[in-house]
């Protein structure tokens, strides 16, 4: 029996101190409504509405071409949906752009996008956000309050059950994994509401995956809701709470994954167009 | 927050905090790098002491200074957009036009000398203003524009002043070249003033890194909210600002407006700040290695002069500097990259995913899309 995920259920998850949180309301904080985008001649998106609810991990799947990336790319501000809306907490983007996208609360985590190699984690982490000294004259000199920057991330890491390197150490000097732990953990810093990761384990070995999937799960325990494209079932079905299926642009399955009755293979079925939301 | 913590304490920590690579010892290499121009320079400075004994004392050190302060005033601006990947060559051109101007100002058009001067400063300022604006607003090359620059503020200065070098300008003006405050050089004072200034924008307030964050990956120094246009093109004022101060010194020094006068003052700049360990392609770099190179080129001219070997041994010197600096950088990128290597090669070959695609830029992904359709 599989249940749609719309409806306004309470998420089943590992403490209660979440349940309390997510019981507020229904807790929905990204709103896609009804949105397409064409490419000259291709549509790369039809009509596809899809909700993300406060410390749910959606997980988004589909094909090569199935309209993952566009839909990530309108979600992070980086393309503009020809119609349709993307709403954070009921409210549209201010405005367009990847700033705008962020401001209202979005941090989408790319594999070498993110972090400059040649400063610290703790700078990196803070990098267009810094924290100045106390008072009026600190703030007017813009005086860093370098320590205070690093305390934060190590607790920051620390409330994510996160081992790294050093803050002091350069991004460049770490491996794929740690540097999407940086960046998680940066959206868990800066309070974001939703963090988009698209494939964050795809070029990780076995035990980066792990770690990351972890922080994955993590992330939900703090509240955060979290969009997953991934091309990996096993993945999917772990992490995931729900999982969206897309294929040749539309939306062609929205199911919820809580009661361990979907598999890996109906997943694909959908996926390749093989098998349909009704054949389940 | 507070309420999870009691189910966080019942996870298993993540662990990413891989152990073949010793951390500390990677920024010790790095900090080696930045001081290796510093021991360099104290070994240079040993030797000179011992071989004349006049090179080790107040009124030497003071020499060497006062040599450098043009350059080293200008160099610090200088640093900030190397390291953000920027560059102005239009400087030693530009301290001519802003010498050429002031001597119009004063001499020809008779403005009074506080007028000229901030007059001067404010042609200086302008030009910076048009370089920033072209390279930080509208993204032109900057070795293109302020190689324009470095043809074009010779132009106007020689139109301007039709190639008359303008003289006389009193004892208030040779104050700024020639006089002291408690018994040290004004253009001593001033550099090291603008020097002060500059390690505080380094290291205490968000520029340094936001530079640094432009000159090593400035998509996402864009996508953090970094003022990727604005901060190089006040930078770039600034750098207009420090070449004006500085044809102005050199002017008081002459008492003489000429437009020759700031001829290969770039190129000085430059040399400095790629000796202190800027990487040319930016990302990479601090402002007290800036000043190693800045002391080094002036020690070694200065010693070399006492142990009456030539300036075109210093030139030479310099030169090999130079490439020695060219070859830690090669040195250093590679130690930069080894931990990602040895990780990458203890976790490579086991990628369960199975996907072989990997998310580079949106934009890039995005095209993806479009193009396998």
């Amino acid at each position: 029996m599989i249940h749609s995920a719309s409806s306004a259920e309470a998420l089943p998850t590992p403490g209660n101190g979440v349940e309390k949180m997510l019981s507020k309301g229904d807790g929905q904080v990204l709103a896609i409504r009804d949105v397409s985008k064409r490419y000259g001649p291709v549509t790369a998106l039809r009509g596809v509405s899809l909700e993300l609810r406060r410390g749910e991990v959606l997980a988004l799947v589909g094909d090569n071409g199935a309209g993952k990336s566009t839909l990530v790319s309108i979600i992070s501000g980086v393309s503009k949906p020809d119609t349709g809306e993307v709403l954070i907490d009921g409210e549209p983007f201010a405005e367009h752009g990847p700033k705008a996208a962020r401001e209202a609360g979005v941090e989408t985590v790319f594999q070498n996008l993110a972090l400059v190699q040649t400063l610290s984690i703790a700078d990196n982490v803070y990098l267009g956000r810094e924290l100045y000294r106390g008072g009026a004259v600190g703030r007017a000199l813009r005086f860093l309050d370098k320590r205070r920057m690093r305390r934060e991330v190590e607790a920051a890491f620390d409330r994510l059950g996160l081992d790294l390197p050093p803050v002091t150490a350069k991004a460049g000097a770490l491996s794929g994994g740690q540097r999407q732990a940086v960046a998680i953990a940066r959206a868990v810093l800066w309070q974001r509401k939703v963090v988009v990761m698209d494939e964050p384990v795809a070029a990780l070995g076995v035990r980066q995956t792990e770690a990351v999937l972890s922080l994955v799960e993590g992330l939900s325990e703090h509240g955060v809701a979290t969009l997953l494209v991934s091309h990996n079932m096993e993945h999917v079905l772990r992490v995931a709470h729900r999982v969206a299926v897309m294929r040749l642009g539309r939306k062609v399955a929205d199911l919820d994954l809580r009661n361990g009755e979907v598999s890996g293979m109906q997943l694909v079925g959908l996926i390749t167009g093989g098998m349909t939301e009704a054949d389940l | 927050m507070a309420g999870l913590s009691d189910v966080l304490r019942a996870k298993p920590r993540v662990n990413l905090s891989i152990n073949t690579v010793d951390h500390h010892a990677l920024r010790r290499l790095g900090a080696a790098q930045g001081g290796g121009l510093f021991v360099a320079l104290l070994a240079l400075g040993t030797y000179f002491t011992f071989a004349n004994s006049s090179f080790l004392t107040r009124s030497n050190l003071l020499v060497i200074l006062l040599q450098v302060s043009v350059v080293g005033m200008v160099a610090v601006p200088g640093a900030m957009l190397l390291v953000a990947g920027k560059l102005d060559l239009s400087v030693g051109s530009l301290a001519g036009l802003v010498a050429a101007c002031f001597g119009e100002f004063n001499k020809v058009m008779g403005w009074p000398l506080g007028l000229s001067i901030a007059g001067a400063l404010l042609v200086g300022a302008l030009w910076g203003l048009m370089n920033g604006v072209l390279v930080g607003y509208f993204r032109f090359s900057p070795v293109i524009v302020t190689l324009g620059g470095y043809a074009g503020a010779s132009g106007v200065a020689q139109t301007i002043t039709a190639d008359a070098t303008r003289s006389g300008f009193g004892p208030a003006f040779a104050v700024l070249g020639n006089g002291q405050v408690v018994g040290i050089p004004a253009p001593v004072v001033i550099f090291v003033a603008v020097f002060v200034v500059g390690v505080y924008c380094w290291y205490e307030t968000p520029i340094g890194r936001h530079l640094i964050g432009i000159g090593a990956n400035p998509e996402a120094a864009e996508a953090v909210g970094v003022a990727t246009r604005r901060l190089p093109c006040l930078i770039y004022v600034l750098s207009g600002l420090a070449a004006a101060a500085g044809g102005l010194i050199l002017t008081s020094q002459l008492d003489g407006a000429s437009v020759q006068i700031g001829l290969g003052l770039e190129l000085e700049v430059l040399t400095a700040i790629l000796l202190g360990g800027v990487a040319f392609n930016g990302g990479r770099g601090s402002l007290w290695g800036t000043l190693a190179g800045i002391l080094f080129i002036g020690v070694l001219d200065d010693g070399l002069i006492l142990i009456n070997i030539g300036p075109y041994v210093a030139n030479l010197a310099v030169g090999a500097a130079l490439i020695v600096a060219a070859g830690l950088d090669v040195l250093y990128q590679r130690i930069e990259r080894l931990p990602m290597r040895i990780i990458d090669a203890e976790s490579s070959g086991n990628d369960s995913t199975g996907g072989s695609e990997q998310p580079e830029t949106v934009g890039g992904v995005a095209t993806r899309e479009y193009g396998t359709r």
